[in-house]
């Protein structure tokens, strides 16, 4: 394996933190981190919806992101409204009708880039910090978790100079220096929850997200599908630290945080049959 | 005739009235309601060259939804940490003429989130390598703005500007530029040059509804119902420049829209919707 310029494998991954953050203004909060890569992320809700965004058969779901310095621009929006898609698959918004669930992100982790100030690795902690800050609120019904990491296509002479031929190779969770030295990559998300449609078969693994790319070439079906299982495997690693995070929670004195938390998701896989039910009732 | 007219009324109503409701029935039945199947595309349609006022223009039909994209080249000094490097800007314009989900005022959401995957379509895969707009380094370099307006919107907005602002931008010709260093000033000559396209993407995108059928090419109607979006980006040989996916699917729904892409791709006749 071509050891990369921090010494990492291929598939080996920065280290992981996930920490409940205690915002005293908001329901819920946490942070996480690839290495130095951080994200914050916030939840409020349900709370009271203006009402031009009200919707009557279920919750409005509000992303914001807040870019480290200067006002958000045209990234920040549509990075908003993706990751808002990405979400939104995990909560249940019909328990809660015409209230509001407010979710805002903060990079921690100033950006070399000031032309693609949102790499892969920075929107991959932007989404496990806010399912985090989602499990930590608990009152926003959920009905899976989702984990995202980062995988990047990077010429192989860059890492290893011995090989005659460069060729592609896909690394998992880049730093922001080596996507910017990519030939392109991508976020993958995946929604862990268990199927409504055959419980016996435990927490499955779906993809919510990715936007795959080669900046330079081409690629194909068995890069996309070789990248997909990478990010897989990582996303694995992100949720067993979730869990990691949520047990530290329990430990520590307040208690009553996790444990509605597990609750919550307890209560979320009961509750997905209703929601086939409400929407046959139309 | 007058119960074929009040029927229609009664069809309308209820597709205003329980939307997704009305799609199901459809859906049931293995048709669209604009009676396509559900890997059918809607006729496409470029003309190019049509706006005498800009540098390149085209004109973009893909069913109803029609996009006007123009072209205009100015110079501009180059950034000091890329001083080699001009700018490409692309910008979809969603005006409230164009459908009455678009209400006037600043750009809504939408319009934004197009305008940035457009960006990220035409500058993240390197379409126009910014290094061929250099005039002088450090000193002079074009600037192309590339603003597309939908004149009628009926759903599958990326695909369409997209195109349009490719074929927008191989139409485009720009003036030949000399620096000259003891004036400071840029000179442009009557002689004008076509833009150097490192690749021509083209997009396809698919809808998920009730997270089974895969839509091709989803109409402004079928958009909000949809669970999942997909779009696949394919340069002029039919290789995979792009993927996304946003929202819940199996695993073998990627896979499957890249080969439908492919097939429509053929069907287009690989990049030659860009010859004309």
């Amino acid at each position: 394996m071509a050891p990369r310029a921090d010494g990492r494998s291929v598939s080996e991954m920065r280290s992981l933190t996930g920490i409940f953050e205690r915002l005293d203004r908001v329901d819920g909060s946490a942070s996480f981190g690839f290495g130095e890569t951080k994200a914050l992320a916030s939840v409020s809700g349900p709370i009271e919806v203006r009402l031009a965004v009200e919707q009557p058969s279920k919750a409005t779901f509000e992303v914001t992101l807040r870019p480290l310095s200067g006002i958000p621009g045209t990234e920040s929006k549509s990075l908003s409204a993706s990751l808002r898609s990405v979400l939104a698959p995990s909560l249940i918004l019909t328990r809660n009708p015409r209230t509001l669930v407010q979710l805002v992100f903060q990079s921690l982790t100033p950006s070399h880039s000031t032309h693609s100030p949102f790499y892969p690795s920075l929107v991959a902690s932007f989404i496990n910090a806010s399912t985090l800050a989602l499990l930590s609120v608990g009152s926003v019904p959920m009905s899976g978790v989702v984990c995202a990491v980062a995988v990047a296509r990077i010429r192989s002479s860059d890492l290893n100079t011995s090989q005659p031929a460069p060729t592609l190779t896909l690394v998992l969770d880049p730093t922001e220096d080596e996507s910017l030295a990519s030939e392109g990559g991508g976020c993958f998300a995946f929604i862990f929850a268990s199927d409504p449609a055959d419980a016996g078969t435990g927490v499955v693994a779906k993809l919510v997200w990715t936007d795959w790319k080669a900046a330079k070439g081409t690629f194909d079906e068995g890069e996309l599908s070789r990248a997909t299982q990478l990010a897989k495997v990582g996303a694995e690693r992100v949720r067993e630290k979730m869990k990691d995070s949520v047990r530290s929670l329990d430990g520590s004195s307040d208690t009553s945080t996790t444990l509605k938390a597990e609750d919550n998701q307890k209560e979320a896989m009961e509750v997905e049959e209703d929601v086939d039910d409400a929407k046959m009732e139309i | 005739m007058a119960e074929t007219k009040t029927d229609n009324l009664k069809a309308q109503i209820f597709q205003r009235l329980h939307p997704r409701i009305y799609l199901e029935r459809f859906i049931a039945e293995n048709v669209r309601p604009d009676e396509r199947e559900f890997d059918d595309w809607r006729d496409l349609s470029v003309i190019v060259g049509s706006v005498s006022t800009a540098d390149g223009s085209a004109l973009v039909r893909l069913g109803k939804t029609t996009i006007v994209c123009g072209v205009k080249a100015e110079i501009a000094e180059p950034e000091l940490d890329r001083p080699e490097e001009g700018f490409l800007v692309p910008n979809l314009d969603l005006p409230a003429l164009c459908s009455p989900k678009f209400k006037p005022g600043p750009p809504s959401e939408e319009a934004q989130v197009l305008s940035d995957r457009l960006n990220d379509a035409l500058i993240a895969s390197d379409v126009l390598p910014l290094s061929s707009l250099c005039i002088q380094p450090g000193k002079s370099v074009w600037v192309l703005y590339v603003d597309a307006t939908c004149i009628n919107y009926d759903g599958n907005a990326f695909d369409a500007a997209l195109i349009a602002m490719v074929a927008a931008l191989k139409n485009a010709t720009i003036p030949k530029a000399t620096f000259k260093e003891d004036t400071g000033r840029t000179l442009c000559s009557r002689t004008r040059t076509p833009l150097s396209l490192a690749r021509l993407p083209s997009a396809y995108s698919f809808g998920i509804f009730n997270s089974t059928h895969i839509l091709a090419d989803p109409t402004s109607f079928e958009e909000p119902l949809l669970d999942t979006t997909l779009s696949v980006v394919l340069d002029e040989d039919g290789e995979l420049v792009s993927a996304s996916q946003v929202g819940v699917a199996g695993e073998d729904a990627l896979p499957t829209c890249i080969a439908r892409a492919k097939q429509r791709h053929q069907t287009l006749g690989g990049g030659k919707i860009y010859l004309s």
